[in-house]
């Protein structure tokens, strides 16, 4: 009996979920995207224990027949060559994985990071880390991928094309020779790869017994087969072409970004649409299986270089897509004046029909002018493609660690706080907290940026980045890394998190212990240290200072001032080694662990508790509700404006949707945001009981998704700290 | 219940001689910010403290008088005392271990609740200035433009606070903003026209046509409500007529209908809306230290708000329901 593709994705949407729950019940806790892994079977399964991002202990599955060549005597593996060859064996390790449901083949099961151990070679210690740490500075350093790669490069060559220009580029460049043998492994390991599951294709059509999906598998081994070597010519192809790509990245370095899909796959849509070779239906099950392999991040629609609209046919069909897998995505909608308004209505529908947290809203107009602010043009600053949580690269020519640079203000609020109150010689003001405060953040800052420039001396001796090497432009061509000058452009991220916690905290000591005298310095030090004991009436007290976030207070004030500052600092002059930094204001989902290492905060908040969320206010700033207007509008008022994001985060009530109407009123509010010069929007659409039902028992819901941060998880897979942080903003929202 | 805002409004605190946007005050209970329920677009709505009626169901209990009061939320108190100090009649006390309020006591000066961090004692009703209460709407001012939105005069009722509500409405159009007004009209027809040059919409309520059963449920008779109802249809504002369903009163297919039959032929009804009775005010009238007389109605089922609508679409009413 032949199969339908509605049949067949049903089929894959139900093998997802099994798959789903059992890394439910095997890693217990998945504090990140929902990626589209697949554990190895238990017989190739070596289960490991590490210190997760929110501060607890994360259990990680590993491929047990691997065993990583050392050729260090830490044990660990380091440089192009080591890396390139440990990768290679390590995916001749990698079982293959062929649904026959699917028509593409391929599944990844293991990272390859956790065999780095160490993952730094200890000679190189860098002598930062006291002071950074002290500033609750988290510097990049080690960090990995985290810009984009341009897949067209990709492509236009196919593996075989790629493994030329290596082998052409060594011959010109024989004194990177180690670079090259790296690259050439993962090219090769690659390869062989694909050829295994080509013959175990063949294999299984030969057992298969519905014709359907033994002509899928007979097809799956012919299209793979071409592409070992060969450049994708169909749809098909390109998809398939692009899952090896992007599970390579993923194992490699955790990497996620990809771009436009909606424009690198419209030329082949086109032809074979206009061809009569290709329908909708199909076109559309081939990009639901590639979203099925992995939580890559894409951008649709937005400005070309010259300002038209990129928005064609193939961004309504992978909308449809996620639409109909209704499994986490992260996919973004560039808005901007020219952006075809279809797509912008389609992206609010669904958003609120699926409730996943999908898509996300990007605002090319704060983006754009931003990013011209350090010296680039506005066609370059339009290339700045979405691909990662909160963040934008040029594919291909920019090498940035979005993501991977932070510094926590609650951190650097503490420090200049206990400086001020341990220094016997002055009397403790607002005044003088404030100037130490700048002064310490100016320190984290300057302390951030040594660090950068030791990341960028030193990465690509101990972890290069081979696979997006792959697919940049200059990288091959000059024999150097990315993280080496192998690139273009060098625009490195420094985030600045906990914002409103140290702006409430700067208003409530100006309004309760300055202006109105109910509490000294003293005392408030004291309560600090104590963490507010038997002083819950203190601690309110402080607490109810009107917050960030309310529009026109103080703490909306001290919010403009300590990102103003932030700004400068950060802008005032390139790292040492003279890289440009761009400020922006996130923390994905470390609000828990930077939390952990302050004590009480002068805004009520308890010791260890978690810290506000990236430009957020915190939940419950306006009492009886939570505007999101007055959130939209406060967000925009501490953009850095460098064309990094600070983005806004919204938990929408599904009732505020209704109908016609309805969306078009949330459309006005994503356009407003962005008109104001607002950079992201990540929205959750919360169905409020259910939300409060799957808390109590996370395991009926393992198919609940929300948006965590600027990525959308199965709210089963979070840990329970972070599940709170969810609960907590909704409740807000109902006193 | 009595009435103390009456027909007459003598209580209005606003006259003519402090009518500058800078003096002019208006007692406000809540600016809701992203309101997306009432009137086209995203919109702002001041809540203006007084009203004419008392009906019994009223979701907004803290917006019947115009004079501030003190809303007390026991479970929010953290017994810390400071309201006792704070008091100056000693409206607050402990008894056997309970945070007692003596409402009797009260004279709203509002000093327990400043004290009162916890939450626990709210004052509801500030003054405003014109100016102040137009520097929050302007907040929003994109997202009026991006929507076709704008502010919304409700309250209580705006029509108590008329000569606020009208330096409000002059000032919110001299910036350029789509204004509107929830309200009963139930008033001299004067006042109600003297606010009309400055409104784009009026949002007015029907809640029956019957006279008598009208002044049970909400103390006062209809006739000068109805009478405003005709001649607001002769003016070409736009016009949403809204009906409160409430359960016992007018949730019956012939009263709807009769309703119905009344605007049938005004020409600049937008479309009447039916909106379903809910219980999500009873809270606050615990915490004003008010008998709730609804608690004992059921919310309308939306199979019965869907007959009611069809009973309006019958007559050739454009509609809304819930």
């Amino acid at each position: 009996m032949e199969l339908t593709y509605e049949q067949r994705l049903e089929a894959l949407c139900k093998t997802k979920m099994q798959q789903t729950r059992e890394k439910q019940e095997v890693l217990l806790v998945m504090d990140q995207d929902d990626h589209g892994r697949i554990l190895p079977s238990p017989e190739f399964r070596e289960i490991t224990e590490y210190m997760g991002p929110s501060g607890e202990m994360v259990r990680d599955a590993k491929l047990n027949n691997f065993k990583p060549k050392s050729n260090h005597p830490s044990g660990g593996f380091f440089g192009a060559k080591a890396c390139g060859e440990n990768f290679n064996l390590f995916l001749k390790a990698h079982p293959v994985y062929i649904n026959p449901m699917s028509s593409l083949a391929g599944g990844y099961m293991a990272y390859f990071m956790g065999y780095r151990n160490p993952s730094w070679p200890p000679e190189l210690a860098s002598n930062l880390e006291d002071e950074q740490r002290k500033y609750g500075v988290y510097p990049g350093i080690g960090a990995t991928q985290h810009f984009c790669q341009d897949m067209t490069i990709g492509f236009k060559l196919g593996w075989g094309g790629l493994l030329r220009k290596i082998r052409r580029y060594r011959k010109l460049n024989p004194e990177k020779s180690d670079f090259y043998d790296g690259l050439e492994q993962v090219v090769l390991g690659v390869q062989d790869w694909i050829r295994r599951h080509v013959e175990v294709a063949r294999e299984m059509a030969k057992k298969e017994k519905n014709p359907t999906l033994r002509r899928n598998l007979e097809e799956i081994a012919e299209i793979n087969e071409w592409l070992i070597s060969k450049p994708p010519r169909t749809f098909r192809e390109a998809c398939q072409w692009t899952v090896w790509y992007q599970m390579i990245a993923r194992m490699y370095n955790g990497s996620g970004s990809m771009g436009q899909i909606d424009v690198w796959l419209k030329p082949y849509y086109e032809r074979e649409s206009a061809a009569g070779t290709l329908t909708d239906e199909e076109a559309i099950f081939h990009l639901a299986c590639l979203l099925l392999n992995d939580t890559q991040y894409y951008q649709l629609g937005g400005p070309d270089g010259e300002g038209k609209d990129t928005t064609n046919k193939v961004s309504f069909l992978v909308l449809e897509a996620v639409h109909r897998l209704k499994a986490p995505a992260n996919i973004g909608i560039r808005v901007f004046d020219g952006l075809n308004p279809e797509l912008l209505r389609r992206g609010v529908e669904i958003m609120f029909e699926d409730k996943t947290g999908f898509p996300k809203f990007l605002g090319d107009k704060g983006l754009v002018e931003g990013f011209v602010k350090n010296g680039y043009s506005v066609q370059l600053a339009r290339q700045r493609v979405y691909s990662g949580c909160h963040w934008f690269a040029i594919p291909g020519r920019e090498y940035t660690l979005n993501d991977c640079v932070k510094i926590n203000f609650t951190k650097v609020f503490e420090v200049a706080f206990w400086d001020m109150m341990n220094d016997s010689e002055i009397k403790p003001s607002v005044d003088e907290l404030w100037s130490r405060f700048k002064k310490h953040l100016h320190r984290a800052v300057e302390v951030t940026k040594e660090g950068l420039d030791f990341h960028m001396k030193n990465m690509h001796k101990v972890f290069p980045e081979l696979v997006l090497d792959l697919l940049c432009y200059g990288t091959i061509e000059k024999g150097l890394d990315a993280s080496n000058g192998g690139v273009e452009y060098y625009n490195l991220c420094i985030d600045g998190s906990g914002l409103a916690t140290v702006a409430d905290s700067f208003a409530a000591v100006e309004q309760r212990v300055e202006k109105e005298g109910l509490l000294t310095w003293q005392q408030l030090a004291e309560h600090l240290k104590n963490d507010f004991k038997d002083a819950e009436n203190v601690r309110l007290m402080l607490s109810s200072v009107p917050r960030y976030g309310r529009g026109g207070t103080r703490a909306d004030q001290w919010a403009i001032r300590i990102v103003q500052a932030f700004t400068k600092f950060v802008k005032e002059k390139p790292t040492p080694a003279g890289f440009n930094v761009i400020p922006g204001l996130f923390s994905w989902a470390s609000m828990i662990s930077m939390g952990q290492t302050v004590g009480a905060t002068p805004n009520g908040r308890h010791a260890h508790a978690p810290i506000s969320h990236g430009a957020s206010p915190d939940p419950g700033f306006l009492r009886g509700g939570s505007a999101p207007t007055a959130m939209a509008v406060a967000v925009v008022s501490v953009q850095c404006g460098y064309g990094n994001a600070a983005p806004l985060q919204l938990d929408m009530d599904l009732g505020l949707a209704r109908g016609e109407e309805g969306l078009a009123k949330v459309e006005a509010l994503i356009k407003g945001h962005f008109e104001l010069g607002g950079t992201m929007i990540n929205m959750n659409v919360i169905d409020k009981k259910q939300i409060l039902k799957a808390h109590q028992d996370p395991s009926k819901y393992p198919n609940l998704i929300v948006r965590v941060t600027g990525f959308s998880a199965y709210f089963a897979s979070l840990s329970k700290n972070l599940r709170q942080l969810v609960v907590d903003r909704i409740l807000e929202e109902e006193t | 219940m009595p009435i103390r805002e009456n027909l007459l409004l003598k209580r209005n605190n606003c006259t003519r001689k402090t009518l500058t946007p800078q003096t002019a005050k208006g007692t406000i209970f809540d600016i809701q910010r992203f309101s997306v329920h009432d009137g086209p677009g995203i919109r702002t709505t001041i809540f203006l403290k007084g009203c004419t009626l008392r009906c019994f169901w009223c979701q907004n209990p803290e917006g019947i008088h115009l004079k501030p009061e003190v809303m007390f939320y026991p479970d929010r108190c953290i017994y810390c005392g400071n309201c006792l100090l704070a008091c100056p009649n000693k409206a607050h006390v402990v008894k056997e271990d309970a945070h007692v309020f003596l409402r009797e006591k009260c004279t709203a000066c509002g000093k327990c609740a400043q004290t009162c961090y916890a939450g626990a004692l709210v004052l509801v009703g500030r003054e405003m200035t014109v100016d102040e209460v137009v520097d929050e709407v302007l907040r929003d001012k994109v997202f009026y433009e991006t929507s076709g939105g704008g502010v919304t005069l409700s309250g209580g009722d705006p029509i108590v606070q008329y000569s606020f509500s009208r330096a409000l409405l002059k000032k919110c159009k001299k910036v350029g903003l789509h204004t509107a007004i929830e309200t009963a009209a139930n008033c001299q027809w004067k006042i109600l026209a003297s606010l009309l040059p400055m409104l784009d919409l009026v949002m007015m309520d029907i809640k029956h046509v019957d006279s008598e059963k009208h002044k049970k449920a909400t103390g006062v008779s209809n006739k000068i409500i109805l009478n405003n109802a005709v001649r607001l249809s002769k003016t070409k504002k736009p016009l949403i007529l809204r009906v409160p369903i409430i359960p016992g009163f007018n949730d019956t297919k012939s009263e709807v209908e009769a309703i119905a039959e009344f605007v049938k032929e005004f020409s600049n009804l937008e479309y009447l809306e039916l909106l379903p009775f809910h219980r999500l005010g009873e809270g606050k009238y615990k915490a004003l230290g008010l008998e709730y007389s609804a608690s004992n109605l059921a919310v309308p089922a939306k199979e019965k708000m869907r007959e009611l609508s069809e009973a309006v679409k019958k007559l050739g009413i454009k509609v809304r329901g819930n």
